[in-house]
């Protein structure tokens, strides 16, 4: 991921942070979804997470900025011990955006004044300057000029970077990807794509759950391939997609990678 | 006009269906096929004439000349005038709104308490919702109006009666319509708000909240109009003549006008005059709510 993406002018440096996942578990009542889950990522580093649907990749994201609690395990980001009890999650939270699947815009308030709420509400910023840098985002999303809209007067693509320079308004040191693209049409994925690849460029922690194989051989630093719970195999992209070790692994990227029939 | 013209409006085919009304296409309609006109033309015709045959049989059943004497002798009701108004209006609006206080701040205490995870809560909220849900107003009113003067040795005025007994029946209704609102608010805009850093207080009120309002608005503008109508519930108790409210002063009118069922009639149309704005009010809240809900 080395290759100077053409960041916008817009773009800030990133005060990135990393995570460190050890020892995670987490089950639903008989459920044990995740067991015992190690993985790190480096301040900076883009790391893709693949798997079948319904092996806890989605869980393991959600535990990361404990809207999920683990049973056990630790998870650390920045300076945070976030799984630790007396630490203060909403500080926690505010160095860490999330993108969910379907965006979770929030639909009574405008594009503006979904980048602005938690600014003022959390960061305490007055309004001009979370509208500065509200805009700011916006224009580095390929939105400039949308800002007196509301979330159902665009396409999905569009919620989908709005949703982005939500998070990044908070100016987080590392970002959350969970399936940002499977809930697009398919000619909006490639806007998403492109703000998320520019996003890495510019140096951003990322920790993005993607069935976007060619996003995840281009900008990741590192795959991780679960199933069942449990890191199957990791590595460079090159390594883990395209020449897979484990047979798990090769069965899925086989159904992947073959559209006839993809099953998520 | 020329027939070839580009663009044109289909000719419409003469024949049976091409009446007056088909001689301009009007959007969709234009296009369907003529079979599924021609059924809705039948429908509509068989409609119509079960209603000009209904009203026939009315007008010919009924004896107007007693009718126009006790049921529009609108001459004799004039001692009723003003004070249904200025009291009998006047305290159906203050027994309503009053009970609606009660029922909205009561709601929101038991809502909370359903939603609370502290489990003894849950259950005493449930417990006094499947109660008084379940139990007529009627028996309330008779509960607050006789019991509490047996068992406290104090008579409350008519009004803190009719406050207490709607309050506490309406809080168990609206408490259902506000925790089915805050829940038709989806998981993912609280997660989301929580995700940017909001505490969980601040990502209700900011965020649920705002949502859950606008789908509660037309329920609870609902619950109003139930709460216009069952305050007339009063009249079971005993009332003095500055606590009259609109049913009690159209009862006493069929005794002392001698003009029938009027006094009725007119008590009937005061309560439309609040009830039907207000159902107005909630299909435009209805309309709405439906724009923006979703993302
Ligand atoms: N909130 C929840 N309650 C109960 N079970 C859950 C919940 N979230 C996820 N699960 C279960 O955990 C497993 C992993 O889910 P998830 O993390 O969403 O997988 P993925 O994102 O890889 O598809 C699934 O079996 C799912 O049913
Ligand atoms: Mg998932």
């Amino acid at each position: 991921m080395t290759n100077p993406s053409p960041a916008s002018p817009a773009a800030p440096s990133v005060q990135a942070s990393g995570v460190s996942i050890t020892g995670l578990n987490k089950s639903f009542g008989s459920n044990h979804v995740l067991k015992g889950i190690d993985l790190t990522v480096a301040p900076g580093e883009v790391v893709c997470l693949i798997g079948p649907s319904g092996s806890g990749k989605s869980t393991l994201l959600r535990c990361v900025n404990l809207l999920e609690v683990p049973d056990s395990g630790t998870v650390t980001v920045g300076g945070f011990e976030a799984t630790d009890e007396d630490v203060d999650l909403n500080a926690m939270r505010r160095h860490v955006g999330m993108v969910f699947q379907h965006f979770n815009l929030f639909p009574h308030l405008t594009v503006l004044e979904n980048c602005t709420v938690a600014q003022v509400k959390v960061l305490h910023r007055g309004k001009a300057e979370s509208a500065d840098v509200a805009k700011a985002n916006l224009e580095r999303v390929g939105l400039a000029g949308m800002e007196g809209r509301y979330p159902d007067q665009l396409s999905g693509g569009q919620q989908q970077r709005v949703a982005i320079a939500r998070a990044l308004s908070m100016d987080p040191q590392l970002m959350l990807f969970d399936e940002p693209t499977s809930a697009l049409d398919p000619e909006t994925v490639g806007e998403v794509l492109a703000v998320m690849r520019r996003l890495a460029g510019v140096g951003m922690t990322m920790l993005v759950v993607t069935h976007e194989m060619s996003f995840a051989r281009e900008v990741a630093d590192r795959v991780v391939f679960m199933d069942g719970g449990v890191v199957v195999e990791q590595g460079p992209a090159a390594q883990v997609i395209g020449n897979p070790q484990q047979p798990r692994t090769q069965d899925f990227l086989a159904r992947v990678l073959n559209p006839t029939d993809v099953e998520f | 006009m020329s027939e070839n013209q580009p663009g044109g409006a289909p000719v419409p085919q003469p024949g049976p269906d091409a009446g007056p009304a088909q001689a301009t296409p009007r959007g969709p309609d234009a296009v369907r096929p003529g079979g599924a006109r021609r059924r809705r033309r039948i429908s509509l015709g068989i409609q119509a004439a079960v209603f000009v045959a209904a009203i026939i049989a009315v007008l010919l059943a009924v004896d107007w000349q007693t009718v126009g004497e006790s049921v529009f002798n609108f001459a004799a009701v004039a001692p009723m005038f003003p004070d249904i108004i200025l009291i009998g209006f006047g305290n159906t609006l203050l027994y309503t709104a009053t009970s609606f206080a009660v029922g909205l701040v009561g709601g929101i205490v038991l809502a909370l308490m359903r939603m609370s995870a502290f489990p003894p809560y849950r259950w005493l909220a449930t417990v006094y919702t499947e109660f008084f849900r379940g139990v007529p107003a009627l028996l309330v009113f008779l509960a607050f109006g006789y019991g509490v003067p047996f068992a406290f040795g104090v008579q409350w005025p008519i009004p803190v009666v009719v406050m207490a007994s709607l309050g506490l029946v309406s809080a168990a209704y609206i408490s259902e319509t506000l925790r089915a609102g805050l829940q038709a608010v989806p998981k993912g805009q609280y997660e989301a708000a929580r995700s940017l850093g909001m505490p969980g207080w601040r990502a209700m009120v900011t965020i649920v909240i705002p949502q859950a309002f606008r789908l509660v608005l037309p329920p609870l503008t609902n619950e109003v109009i139930l709460l216009t109508k069952d305050s007339s519930l009063v009249y079971v108790l005993g009332l003095a003549a500055h606590e009259f409210e609109l049913t009690k002063f159209g009862r006493d009118g069929i005794t002392a006008l001698g003009a029938g069922l009027t006094p009725v009639l007119v008590a009937g149309l005061m309560y439309l005059i609040i009830t039907v704005p207000l159902s107005l009010l909630a299909r435009r809240f209805e309309s709405r709510g439906a724009g923006r809900s979703r993302s």
